[in-house]
């Protein structure tokens, strides 16, 4: 018998709150996805959903072959329960000299975690969260507070992951990892809206880029900057 | 203009810079001095050496509205509505003028639904949609926005754009990690360690960062001329 393939299924979730509400269905099997949606439509609260650190007002979660999961929030100040930077590390279990060699920080070892820039202290956080595997890795606006090329840098970390299910929820336009699949929260539902390229036509919160590309005559064929510059290549030959 | 001479702060070491009145834009990693630059326009902090100035007089002299990436760290109230009226409160306006200058200003951000709402519960975005309303509601001269598009999608900033381009400010300083953005600016500022090392509209400036993570995908095959 091998390893159960890792799976987590919304079956009617929803959330209520005054006159807002997001309800839910769909299977995020392994790989990649994307989830995007407007300010306020109800990504994080969904994430926070599937990682089980919020109830839904009805309906239910099925989990299958999730032994380990992760969330990562968007604002990587919450994560933080250390003094030292060293000391964040070692209370996610990576060892500091490693880790900090490997994202630059080396020298900031001894600083306060919260001392640090923005970008730093994301850069720590994701550093922390993606050494190492997780059957079930929910990252909630993962680019915020990056600069272009580290965004870059979490798009190729987040593309080596061979296993598990991996959820972005994010309005990053521009850079993105190659996914399996895409969904977007329209109207106060979750919509599956398939797997790349064909999920284009469909998607509404397409990035402008691809819109752009595709009205060139060069659909690219996922969402990567990869992708996009490939298609750019075709344009010019 | 806002000018700069021989400006030091930190690791910020400006010789001479003049920025017209407009929309500016930086952009450059993480670390490069891009908040610090920031900062100092917004008054928050004074440089070490050099001076700068807004139109001959100090920031701190100069009406300011400002926008943090992590708003959380400006909100003052727990609120809505008392978050964006504050900046009037503070200046003892009439009531009835703060009532329906708040609701001007909320009306123009989409953001009248949540006027009602305890700043806690919004998401990150419309954290930055509420302080936005707040550093516009006073009218400042010069507005300053620090990363505030990194938790918006494409709707919100294209609200926000729209916000700010009407908002009266003179000078609108801002820095993004989206190209997107950078390209709708009159004037761009690439920063490296501490150092301007571009500046100019986006035309001069992109080329420069061809091969880069900060090179607009399209820039090389826009059609038919950019907007």
């Amino acid at each position: 018998m091998g390893v159960p393939m890792a799976s987590i299924t919304l079956n009617r979730v929803s959330a209520v709150r005054d006159r807002w509400s997001l309800s839910a269905s769909g299977t995020f099997n392994e790989g990649v996805h994307l989830v995007s949606g407007e300010v306020g439509s109800g990504k994080s609260t969904l994430a926070l959903m599937m990682a089980g650190l919020f109830p839904p007002s009805g309906g239910d979660i099925g989990k299958e072959g999730i032994t380990t999961s992760m969330l990562s929030l968007p604002f990587p100040e919450l994560h933080v329960t250390a003094i030292s930077v060293a000391g964040e590390c070692a209370s996610w279990g990576v060892d500091p000299g490693e880790i900090l060699d490997a994202i630059g920080l080396a020298g900031k070892k001894e600083s306060s975690p919260l001392s640090m820039s923005r970008g730093e202290l994301k850069r720590l956080h994701l550093a922390c969260v993606l050494a190492k595997d997780y059957d079930l890795l929910l990252l909630d606006e993962p680019f915020s507070s990056l600069d272009c090329e580290e965004k870059v840098k979490l798009c190729k970390r987040i593309g080596q992951q061979s296993q598990g299910i991996c959820v972005i929820f994010t309005h990053e336009q521009n850079i993105l990892p190659r996914v399996t699949r895409i969904w977007e929260i329209v109207d106060g539902m979750l919509v599956d809206c398939g797997t790349p390229p064909d999920a284009f036509t469909h998607w509404h919160h397409v990035p402008p880029v691809i819109t752009k590309l595709t009205a060139l005559g060069a659909r690219p064929d996922n969402i990567s900057p990869d992708d996009f510059l490939e298609a750019v290549c075709r344009i010019q030959g | 203009m806002i000018t700069a001479e021989f400006l030091c702060y930190r690791n910020l070491a400006i010789d001479a810079l003049t920025i017209k009145p407009g929309i500016t834009t930086i952009i450059g990693a993480n670390g490069s001095g891009k908040t610090t630059f920031l900062k100092l326009c917004a008054g928050i902090a004074v440089p070490d050496s050099g001076s700068l100035m807004i139109d001959d007089a100090p920031p701190r002299e100069t009406e300011i509205g400002w926008v943090n990436e992590f708003p959380d760290r400006n909100i003052l109230f727990v609120n809505v509505f008392d978050e964006i009226a504050s900046p009037l409160r503070f200046r003892r306006i009439r009531c009835n003028e703060i009532d329906s200058n708040v609701h001007a200003c909320a009306e123009a951000m989409g953001i009248t639904h949540l006027l009602k709402r305890a700043v806690g519960e919004l998401s990150g975005g419309e954290k930055v949609l509420v302080s936005l309303a707040a550093a516009l509601v006073h009218h400042p001269e010069v507005l300053v926005l620090d990363e505030y598009d990194s938790h918006l999608d494409a709707r919100a900033l294209a609200t926000i754009e729209q916000g700010i381009r009407t908002s009266g400010a003179d000078y609108i300083i801002r820095c993004t990690q989206q190209m997107d953005t950078a390209i709708n600016s009159d004037y761009l500022l690439f920063f490296d360690a501490g150092r301007i090392t571009h500046a100019g509209t986006p035309d001069h400036v992109f080329p420069f960062l061809k091969g880069t993570a900060y090179y607009p995908v399209l820039w090389g095959c826009r059609w038919p001329a950019s907007p």
